[in-house]
């Protein structure tokens, strides 16, 4: 398939979905559903096809697409991809697949939230596969803006608090409802996207050509004091949507409020886009800056990791809890791209991709459970294991992954991190590493036996609760067996990422 | 010259038809204004850049016809909206109400030519003075009388200003050719600078930057909106063009001594006019407080004193131009029905009118700065022109109270599209102003979606002032 834009056919293919729902599918139900399934299942094939057929032996940006946009000012529309971007873009496909089975029941104005939904993916994909700054940063707005309507209109008032350094502004938008939730979580990330903005703008003033182009900029050695206060910039921007404390509290507010598909895509893709852009523009990009300040990005990692595991402790809401531990596993992947070693740099990108998928099953099953039994209350449910096997079985799966057990996804990257911590400069950050993931198989555990396992509560309300149907078991299935599959066979994902980190680590000299 | 012959006839033209126009409604009046315009736009798209006339007092480069499409298509837009007025004042005095408008507009003109003090002053008060007169032309209304009453004042205080700083250029400088003027200020004499100074000040109640922006809120709150539409866009415009003439053209290296000036008025202008948006109830009220922050915003690019930062202001005031007069015309649409201009008449849009909805977000949006609207490249060029000029502090106060606008931007669009409505029945769309909100839309997303030609063409019109 020479010359065939693989990579805009992915990224649009939802777009046009979008569009199309839109204009055709009014007062269509399940048209609206089709439509949405049939422009995924694109992305998704496409996406497992160039994740066969990357050439590992050639490495490097791949399936490269250009076309000019404003070319007296150096922006151009360049697509491609190399390890890592592979693997983030197979995972958002997954998740979206899987989204759209796990939204099957929503009722009100399904029409505009697939548009949305799908609109927001194409924001995502964006991300992941262009090569030019302006344009990631162009994708990465989109990917932002529509959450706000998705969480305000569909989302779930619950009990949300002020937090946070903007409390004051958001009393307005009324405390404790969605519309709390979404405003915080927009205002975060925009609050982030302006220092990526400045940082992109002062690397193209600094860089000296007249491109925006990632290939150029990243032939340049940018000077030193540059380097350093923009990787500080890129820092704050993308880390703020990849969580990291104390900036994170948009995170679990907006998760909790957020309906079911929405929560999987945020929590299992949109933060990684805070992690991955932070890796490709902070580390491959600024050297000097990553050398100077990985210190911080670690120590505040392992911060991420302690103080995550012990709120999700503390919550009696079953979304906050796993929204609580995203907040902790996005600790761990900050923590292995602040190893700068080659596992630790290898287990971090293969922890947002398991990640990605194990909190894309918390969050669906979270909706399903909410769906039978209409609550979320934790201590209030128990013994479903016998009403619904197969969404017990699947929430075990993703919680074994999630506390790190062998043979599932999130072991080996646990595993590889923790590791990569140990080889590190900072050998200390394997204990707080491993302090998390015990404090992990507590909460996570303790969850899992009040509500499936453990006796069946004398609530009236739950009794006779159905299991999962039809088209949820689709998402079940997919994302439990990806699950499993990565945990048996991590080497399907190690070694096209293992040829995206080398050359990055090169290019940062701790190679020998 | 042409434009502006054409524009003279054409209010003579008007004015007559008036005279012999039968019958108490006169608005349909403005059927034959939009048409004319449309015309000299269409003629100035033939328009060749040509040489200076009367000894290079006016001048056609590209810059002036740039500018002068600009001015004429937004006129067209706000007289074709104005074609819904209802109100039975409005239909028996049309006929001053265009007149007024177009002499402006011809002010405007003449304006975007002048390359000479005397010229460019006379210019000035030709587009102030019918402003003035429009803005209370609801003479009945409290409101409108003191919105015109603070209007005038404060206009006339900032033109003494003007005139004071000129007199001091003139007196250091000995001519009131503009290429003399650039040409004394490479010795910088400390009085002409003071000159410069005060006339920045007297600019600056005119295009509404902060601390001079008193006047907007309540003028735009009484005066009628589609009416306000164009006050928010072409005089400011005007503005920005006579900044670029003065400060800007021919004068070489001394443009450094502006920077700090206007990166500081540029910084203090969007923090304030963006927080004062915030507690607004009244959407019009919002727009203008909004409005001045656009102005700190393309202040911006005034800032980077460079080809590229005039550029992109003129390639942002076409964005603003769009989205800032849509946005009005919802408003004025959402008014003859309702008959509020509250943010709460908003509630519930998207599911009594979703198309209508459907517009104001992408306005919103694209005042906010979102991508695929014409607003994102706006704000975007306009750091991109900053930032090469070494102003990374000024695009981050930029960037980060951009946040803060769309926060009271998206308060407008959760009304809209969370709350529920309080009424069912869709909100009527006259036709008149539907195309304009339809023009509006094309070309927010136009530019949105394929911003090279505007890009280009904003450079050409910028290439010629250094």
């Amino acid at each position: 398939m020479k010359g065939f834009p693989t990579l805009s056919v992915i990224t649009w293919a939802p777009f046009v979905g979008a569009v199309l729902i839109m204009f055709l599918a009014r007062h269509r139900p399940l048209l609206v559903r089709w439509i949405a399934l049939v422009s995924t299942a694109v992305s998704l094939a496409l996406s497992i096809w160039i994740y066969a057929t990357y050439e590992r032996e050639a490495a490097g940006f791949q399936f490269y697409e250009e076309l000019s946009l404003v070319p007296p000012l150096g922006i151009n529309y360049q697509l491609g991809v190399d390890g890592m971007s592979l693997l983030m873009v197979l995972l958002t496909s997954i998740v979206i697949f899987a989204g759209v089975f796990a939204s099957w029941t929503v009722k009100e104005r399904s029409q505009e939230f697939y548009a949305l939904l799908l609109l927001l993916v194409t924001g995502v994909f964006g991300v992941f596969v262009s090569l030019d700054l302006f344009v990631l940063f162009l994708f990465y707005e989109i990917a932002v803006l529509p959450m706000y309507l998705l969480i305000g209109i569909w989302g779930s008032s619950g009990e949300v608090r002020p937090q946070g350094i903007f409390g004051w502004a958001l009393r307005r938008t009324g405390v404790g409802t969605k519309e709390y939730a979404a405003m915080k979580l927009t205002l975060y990330l925009l609050f982030g996207s302006a220092f990526i903005l400045v940082g992109i703008l002062a690397l193209y003033v600094a860089s000296g050509s007249s491109s925006f182009s990632f290939l150029e900029m990243e032939a340049v050695r940018f000077d030193p004091v540059v380097q350093s206060w923009v990787f500080l910039a890129f820092y704050v921007g993308f880390g703020i949507l990849a969580g990291i404390w104390p900036l994170h509290t948009w995170s679990p507010d907006g998760h909790a409020s957020a309906p079911t598909a929405v929560s999987m895509l945020h929590a299992g893709v949109l933060m990684k886009l805070g992690a991955y852009g932070f890796l490709r523009l902070g580390l491959g990009l600024l050297p000097d800056g990553a050398m100077q300040w990985v210190w911080l990005v670690g120590t505040i990692g392992c911060v991420n990791i302690v103080y995550g595991a012990l709120s999700a402790m503390a919550q009696t809401d079953l979304k906050y809890v796993i929204a609580y531990s995203s907040v902790s596993h996005m600790g761990v992947v900050m923590l292995g791209l602040a190893t700068l070693t080659e596992t630790g740099l290898n287990g971090s990108v293969f922890q947002m991709f398991a990640h990605g998928i194990m909190t894309g099953l918390f969050f669906a099953l979270v909706g399903l459970v909410y769906e039978k039994a209409h609550s979320r209350a934790i201590f209030s449910m128990g013994g479903f294991g016998q009403m619904m096997p197969g969404i017990a079985t699947a929430f075990t799966v993703a919680g074994l992954s999630s506390l790190g057990l062998p043979a599932t996804a999130g072991f080996v990257a646990e595993f590889m991190t923790f590791l990569g911590a140990w080889q590190s400069a900072y050998s200390w950050w394997l204990f707080p590493g491993v302090l998390g993931a015990f404090l992990t198989s507590v909460y996570v555990l303790r969850v899992a036996k009040q509500i499936f396992w453990g006796p069946k509560s004398a609530d009236p309300h739950f009794q006779h609760l159905p299991d999962a149907q039809g088209p949820e078991w689709v998402a079940l299935v997919v994302l439990v067996g990806v699950l499993v599959l990565f945990g048996v066979a991590p080497g399907i994902a190690i070694g096209p990422v293992d040829t995206a980190t080398m050359p990055l680590l090169l290019r940062l000299g701790v190679l020998p | 010259m042409a434009l502006e012959v054409g524009l003279a006839v054409l209010i003579l033209l008007v004015f007559v038809a008036g005279l012999a126009w039968r019958g108490q409604d006169k608005r349909r009046l403005g059927v034959l204004v939009a048409i004319g315009l449309a015309v000299l736009l269409w003629m100035s798209f033939r328009v060749e850049p040509g040489a200076a006339l009367f000894g290079g007092t006016f001048v056609q480069d590209e810059l002036a016809i740039f500018s002068k499409r600009l001015f004429l298509l937004a006129t067209i837009l706000g007289v074709w909206a104005s074609l819904s007025l209802r109100a039975p004042t409005f239909a028996r005095r049309a006929t001053e109400y265009y007149v007024a408008m177009l002499a402006s507009l011809l002010g405007m003109l003449v304006l975007a030519s002048a390359r000479e003090l005397i010229l460019l002053f006379v210019a000035f008060e030709l587009m102030s003075i019918p402003l003035y007169v429009i803005s209370g032309f609801r003479k009945r209304e409290e409101e409108g009388v003191e919105a015109a009453l603070k209007f005038f004042l404060i206009g006339t205080v900032s033109s003494a200003f003007i005139v004071y700083g000129l007199s001091f250029v003139y007196g250091i400088s000995n001519t009131t050719d503009l290429a003399g003027v650039a040409a004394a200020l490479q010795d910088g004499h400390p009085l002409l600078i003071l000159g410069m100074m005060l006339t920045l000040g007297g600019l600056g109640f005119k295009i509404a930057a902060f601390p001079f922006h008193m006047w907007v809120p309540d003028t735009y709150e009484a005066a009628s909106t589609p009416f306000v539409a164009w006050l928010s866009v072409a005089p400011k415009a005007a503005g920005f063009v006579v900044m670029f003439r003065l400060y800007l053209e021919g004068v070489g290296a001394p443009v450094i001594l502006w920077v700090p000036v206007a990166a500081g008025l540029a910084a203090i202008t969007i923090i304030a006019g963006n927080l004062m948006a915030i507690p607004q109830q009244n959407v019009k009220r919002l727009l203008a407080y909004s409005g001045i922050a656009h102005i700190g915003y393309m202040l911006i690019g005034f800032a980077a004193v460079s080809a590229s930062g005039v550029a992109m202001m003129l390639f942002y005031l076409v964005a603003y131009l769009f989205g800032n007069m849509g946005a009005f015309f919802v408003v004025e649409a959402v008014a003859q029905s309702d008959g509020s201009e509250a943010i709460s008449a908003y509630r519930g849009l998207a599911q009594r009118s979703p198309v209508l909805a459907l517009c104001m977000l992408l306005f919103l949006l694209s005042l906010g700065g979102i991508p695929f609207v014409a607003g994102f490249w706006a704000k975007i060029l306009v750091f991109q022109a900053a930032a090469e000029q070494g102003l990374y502090w000024l695009v981050l106060v930029g960037a980060i109270l951009t946040v803060v606008a769309l926060f009271y931007y998206l308060l407008v669009a959760k009304r809209m599209y969370i709350d529920a409505p309080e009424r069912t029945q869709p909100v009527p769309v006259s036709p008149f102003l539907a195309l304009s909100i339809f023009v509006c839309v094309a070309g927010v997303v136009g530019v949105g979606v394929y911003p090279k030609p505007l890009v280009m063409a904003a450079l050409r019109a910028a290439s010629g002032l250094f």
